[in-house]
């Protein structure tokens, strides 16, 4: 009997990813838990094994295909039996149709009078795609469908007979496939010519309006990901940012000492972030709403007793946040050695889902690029995340006296839904106490 | 005002002063945008307030007023000879209507939008010519909505002259109670004005081309209404075309029925209302990239857009049902996505009234259209000679009817003819638009005695747990 294989639900919040690529092909043997194909999912690329042995007899899907989970992609059995035909999975939602007004021609433009008042561009919503399709949804969730974005027919409402919720809305925004389609290009008119862009990020198309070129690009998977994540974060939290700020002269001692020993490190390098990551841990203990979940449909906070710190890395695609897990169990070199390899793979986009799901808390280290202080975004489930900025000497007061410190700016930024003022600021004072005297770090490590 | 040739500017400039026109142009106002509104009639409110909705409703209630009390006999009532002054009536109609025209100018200053009354043409994508009493403004401006209207169609062999040929407009207005009515077209003009003059005591006879009344409308609705028509002593000509006239006293109409042979109907006025035309041919649209059907409706996305960039239309001009209330909607949604926002017409029902006697109303789905869609359907009919409201009102005529999905109960339409039908459709609209259950409506107390319990029972019907009736 030949054997389905459907896209397996990975993981929290993933239901759906791309294929990037086939190892196998059809007529090859394959082994259980041998890798099959690359898909690129919410933020990773993963290897996807075979869950049985056999002969690959059909393969579903191409290359840049969209699946969901749920869709067949792989016939697994014996040589020569027979394949059903299944369903083919959906066509990948790109090319996005170009749902941008069009642009004045050149023509109407030589006619307008100079005196005229330009044009205004204004963002673009989705609208509903079919007349006939009728959302079993309330105006108000209709109206904030349009605000995020969501394509309502594209969504199951998890309420009786699928009426869609507010909340469905919300989740949804979080899933690109379930987006609306994104504006790609502009409309008939205008000159367009596809160019080299002098920045290498970006490839889009240029046009001539009234007002200059303007390049267009279609947004990459991962940048779609990024925008409703945020959205959805600024419209879920009631985020507030607390600034403080921490003398890091002898943490600064401590790590130029270590980094005088770099040799008997094995090769791993060691970095702030370890730091960093400790005083993080060592404060969350001692603040324990910091490193928490809010289960709203319950009416629970969820306090988490591990402690998985996600941090925030620049890639050129993007930002990807991967988690390192338990950090309170692992030293400050094998934090060091984990901090490393993620922030390696994330900018080659070779982590596995697992390395980017399950955090607690998380910080951005701002810090290197420059920059006084920010407010963080929070990533959501979590409740609060804190910004590491850059390190410079400055004038302080110490004992009647001006004196020049290493000082550093954090800020952290949190639900205040769950956690007040005066707790917030209570850790904070907690972690920049414990990056000022690394002493009192060393004894709550 | 300005006048001659300078040149005036602002954010928007709203074409027409209807229901359409000027509710975009408060609510564009009231986003902050300067607004000019350009009105060629004296008076605001278009069609709606001074020819239509308004006025003919006005006339409507006196003529259940003199109905009622030449049957008020059975309810123990004698009131004698009762006489209609049409100059009266048409006077206090008038007061009204004056009364609510004024009213939205008012509103209309008070929000900062500024009136300027002349016919406007676009003389190019951002400015607008405007003919005025005092010579021709321009106006630039940023954007543009459209909200011309519609004008009632011509018909061939009928051109309309005021007096013996007339429209909707001027039966609103008769001095006096014609003698011999002709009605050719049985849409809900002519089901409405020709119930009034009969009640007020003329002789109305209706012509219709096509072979039914109200196409669209259940068979049921159709039904009631046809009896209501025989028992008021209307004569129905269904099927019939209407041909030529020869004018004299009385003037003689000939029709022509459905096998082809002709029919001469005497008629003292004719009144034609066979359906509208949009307001669009003399606005220049052509050069300005704003595409029309081929009826002449504007074509626009479902935030309003034109296919011209920044020119918006709304309301009767762009099609649909020609309702006041859809380009209230409309208007709403035009002034909000020019503010800025996310608003898209993105509504599942459109009520629709016919002020015929009973009254007809509905919301989303009619049970004819639900099966034309394929759709599974359960349905529940209420008959109002159950109601005890509708009793002591002595209106037991008509029933409410519920049409929801047989699978998820989701309420897909409602269809309402009886008294009240009009007010009562508001519930169902609401309910249909928030994604409502016949549980949900079943589960919700509707006071006694009331005729808003008709649709509570027609919903619990639908379920097959009616109260106050013997459930199929």
């Amino acid at each position: 009997m030949a054997f389905e294989f459907k896209f397996p639900d990975v993981g929290e919040g993933i239901h759906e990813g791309k294929i990037l690529e086939w190892l196998i092909q059809e007529g090859n043997k394959v082994e259980e838990d041998q890798n099959i194909m690359k898909v690129e999912t919410d933020k990773a690329v993963v290897d996807l094994p075979s869950p049985v042995s056999g002969t690959v007899l059909k393969i579903h899907a191409s290359a840049g295909d969209i699946i969901h989970v749920g869709d067949v992609i792989l016939t697994v059995g014996e040589p020569g039996e027979t394949v059903k035909e299944s369903t083919a999975p959906s066509k990948s939602p790109e090319p996005s149709k170009p749902e941008t007004r069009p642009e004045p021609s050149s023509e109407k433009l030589e006619d307008k009078k100079a005196s005229s008042p330009p044009l205004q561009t204004k963002p673009q919503f989705h609208s509903s795609p079919s007349a006939d399709f009728r959302p079993l949804a309330t105006p108000h969730t209709r109206a904030l469908a349009r605000k995020l974005g969501v394509d309502l027919s594209r969504i199951q409402g998890s309420g009786k007979g699928g009426r869609i919720t507010d909340e469905d809305v919300e989740q949804a925004a979080a899933r690109p496939h379930l987006m609306a389609p994104l504006p790609a290009s502009t409309g008939e008119g205008a000159s367009q010519t596809r160019t080299q862009s002098d920045s290498p990020r970006f490839s889009g198309t240029t046009s001539s309006t009234e007002e200059g070129e303007v390049e267009r690009v279609p947004l990459s998977h991962l940048r779609k990901v990024i925008a409703s994540a945020m959205t959805v974060s600024r419209h879920t939290s009631a985020h507030v940012t607390h600034v403080d700020e921490a003398d890091v002269t002898s943490l600064l001692e401590i790590y130029g000492d270590i980094k005088a020993r770099q040799e008997e490190l094995g090769g791993v390098r060691m970095t702030l972030m370890p730091f960093f990551i400790k005083a993080a841990v060592a404060a969350l203990r001692k603040h324990p709403l910091l490193n928490a979940s809010f289960d709203e449909e319950a009416g629970e906070i969820v306090l988490k007793k591990y402690f998985n710190i996600g941090m925030a890395v620049d890639t050129p695609e993007g930002l990807i946040v991967p988690v390192v897990k338990n950090a309170e169990s692992k030293n400050l070199l094998q934090l060091a050695e984990e901090v490393q390899s993620l922030a390696l793979r994330a900018r080659e986009r070779r982590l596995s889902l697992n390395e980017i799901q399950g955090g607690t808390f998380t910080l951005t280290n701002i810090g290197p690029i420059g920059g006084l202080f920010a407010t963080p975004i929070i990533h959501q489930p979590e409740l609060a995340i804190v910004g590491l900025h850059t390190i410079q000497e400055r004038p302080v007061v110490r004992k009647g006296e001006i004196v020049i410190r290493k000082m550093m700016h954090t800020s952290v930024s949190f639900d205040h839904r769950i956690i007040d003022g005066a707790e917030a600021a209570r850790f904070m004072t907690d972690f920049v106490s414990l990056l000022s005297h690394p002493g009192m770090l060393m004894v709550r490590l | 005002m300005v006048v001659g040739s300078i040149s005036r500017g602002c954010q928007v400039a709203v074409i027409g002063g209807g229901p359409g026109g000027y509710v975009a142009a408060i609510r564009l106002a009231q986003l902050k945008k300067d607004v000019i509104l350009i009105e060629q009639e004296p008076s605001l409110g278009g069609i709606c307030l001074n020819e239509g909705c308004i006025p003919s409703k006005a006339l409507i209630h006196v003529a259940d007023l003199t109905l009622d009390a030449t049957q008020a006999h059975e309810m123990g009532v004698d009131i004698g000879g009762v006489e209609v002054s049409m100059p009266r009536l048409i006077a206090w109609k008038d007061s009204i209507v004056s009364r609510l025209t004024g009213g939205v100018k008012m509103l209309c200053e008070r929000n900062g939008v500024e009136i300027i009354h002349g016919k406007a043409s676009f003389a190019s994508d951002r400015s607008l010519s405007v003919e005025t009493s005092s010579g021709t403004v321009s106006i630039d401006f940023e954007e543009a909505v459209i909200a011309t209207g519609s004008s009632p169609m011509p018909l061939k062999n009928f051109p309309l002259d005021g007096e013996t040929v007339i429209g909707s407009k001027e039966a609103l207005s008769l001095k006096e109670v014609p003698r011999r009515l002709v009605i050719i077209g049985a849409g809900y003009v002519g089901l409405e004005l020709g119930m009034v003059y009969k009640k007020f005591g003329a002789e109305v006879s209706v012509v219709e081309f096509l072979p039914d009344l109200l196409p669209q409308q259940d068979d049921d609705v159709v039904a009631s209404i046809g009896k209501r028509l025989e028992a008021l002593g209307m004569d129905l000509y269904l099927g019939h075309r209407a041909d030529r006239f020869e004018k004299g006293d009385p003037s003689r109409v000939f029709i022509v029925d459905p096998d082809g042979k002709e029919v001469v109907l005497e008629a003292d006025t004719i009144l034609v209302s066979i359906g509208r035309n949009p307001n669009s041919k003399d606005l220049n649209l052509e050069t300005i990239g704003v595409n029309t059907d081929e009826k002449g409706f504007i074509t626009v996305s479902d935030r309003m857009e034109s296919s011209s960039p920044g020119i918006y239309a709304i309301g009767d001009v762009i099609g649909g049902p020609l309702l006041a209330h859809k380009a209230y909607r409309e208007a709403k949604v035009a002034a909000e996505v020019i503010a800025g926002e996310p608003s898209a017409f993105d509504n599942v029902v459109i009520p629709a009234v016919v002020y015929t006697d009973p009254e007809i109303a509905w919301a989303g789905l009619t049970e004819k259209e639900a099966r034309a869609k394929g759709l599974n359907i359960v349905t529940g009919t209420f008959p109002f000679r159950a109601s005890g409201r509708a009793l002591t009102l002595n209106q037991p005529e008509g029933f409410v009817k519920t049409i929801a999905e047989a699978e998820t109960k989701a309420i897909l339409g409602v269809v309402i003819v009886g008294s009240s039908a009009s007010e009562l459709v508001s519930e169902a609209a609401l309910a249909i638009e928030m994604g409502a259950f016949l549980d949900d409506l079943a589960g919700t107390i509707h006071p006694h005695p009331t005729l808003s319990e008709g649709l509570l029972e027609s919903v619990e019907a639908a379920l097959n747990q009616a109260i106050h009736m013997v459930n199929r």
